[in-house]
């Protein structure tokens, strides 16, 4: 059985966040640190955009700024994500890549599975939908993003509690014109979230992650160590925050 | 000079959006989206085999080319394909002024 430290739910800035999954990415690839499973928020409320999407046909910046909401690159591909700091769990998984299929969109249902049972223990009879996506019915709950870099695989998603389509639409670049009642009722259709489905807490939702990826898996509980810590420091100052990085597209 | 950006939602995939000068060869060319490539650096290179597409633009020989840079990077791309890629750039080239 595959031994995985878990780090309890912690709030970061963006950049942080981002950096702390790289360093932990180094850690592991050195032997430093175990395998480690991380869930995480973001403080204060942020937009990731992909790694290969353009930032200025992402995200309206102006909006972004005078919201106080942070935007940042992240390492994976995908599209651009709100993350509201009181409406999702994020989590991250890192590890050697043999731990998983070759296959990046099998890797995807196998870990996603973890997700899926986490929230069939809320009562949600949620699946894997291809490529990335976790939906509730026909509606989607959660999103995902993988990458791998020098042996170690990093996926990381978000888990939605509360859903704000509104903010998320000011924010995101849609055109004043799309941004119609009909386009908002539209989306709304399509995405959920745990708050909307069940009376579960937040909290009850991170404990029901925390189980889902236990199964099958020797859990250490742990913490970030002061090495990754500082080396986050340091990526989300010279790489995270920088605009040679987000602006880079 | 012509400058122009196409962007399409792959059928069953993610958006790709391609954003090109040219004239009577390509002055510059960038893929965005939010599609998968696995090794992300593996997009440098389609990019580069796009920007150095002859013109008139032969389709099947760039197809070639950009499948021997998926083939060289042992990579996975997910969301969109070579083809599409293609058929963006056909796209994007159709929209040359006439002379």
């Amino acid at each position: 059985m595959q031994t995985f430290r878990m780090i309890p739910f912690r709030y970061f800035d963006a950049f942080t966040n981002m950096a702390l999954d790289e360093a932990i990415m180094e850690a592991v690839r050195c032997g430093e640190s175990l395998p480690t499973i991380r869930f995480y928020g973001w403080q204060p409320s942020a937009v990731s955009i992909g790694i290969f999407q353009g930032i200025r046909n992402e995200v309206n910046l102006a909006a972004a700024s005078e919201a106080g909401v942070d935007v940042v690159r992240r390492q994976t591909g995908g599209g651009a994500v709100y993350h509201d700091s009181e409406g999702e769990v994020t989590y991250s998984l890192i590890c050697p890549i043999e731990f998983f299929p070759r296959n990046v969109l099998k890797s995807y249902e196998v870990i996603c599975d973890d997700i899926v049972s986490a929230l069939g223990s809320l009562g949600l009879d949620a699946h894997f939908v291809p490529i990335n996506d976790i939906q509730v019915g026909e509606q989607k709950i959660s999103g995902n993003a993988q990458t791998r870099r020098n042996s170690i695989l990093l996926q990381h998603g978000t888990i939605l509690y509360s859903v704000d389509v509104e903010k998320m639409f000011k924010l995101l670049s849609v055109s004043e014109e799309k941004i119609s009642d009909k386009l908002v009722k539209s989306v709304r259709k399509r995405v959920t979230c745990v708050s909307s489905l069940t009376t579960a807490s937040i909290e009850n939702l991170t404990d029901a992650l925390e189980l889902g990826f236990s199964r099958d898996r020797n859990i250490v509980k742990g913490d970030y160590t002061l090495w990754e810590l500082e080396r986050a420091r340091v990526l989300a100052k010279e790489k995270y925050s920088t605009e040679a990085w987000n602006f880079k597209l | 000079m012509v400058t122009t950006s196409i962007t399409r939602k792959i059928p069953g995939g993610k958006l790709v959006r391609l954003d090109i000068t040219f004239s009577d060869q390509i002055e510059s060319a960038k893929i965005t989206g939010d599609f998968f490539l696995h090794p992300e650096d593996t997009l440098d290179d389609l990019t580069a085999a796009v920007r150095n597409a002859t013109l008139p633009l032969d389709p099947d020989g760039l197809l070639s080319q950009l499948d021997r840079v998926l083939s060289n990077h042992d990579a996975q791309f997910i969301g969109a394909s070579s083809k599409d890629l293609v058929s963006i750039l056909q796209e994007a080239l159709a929209c040359r002024p006439s002379e």
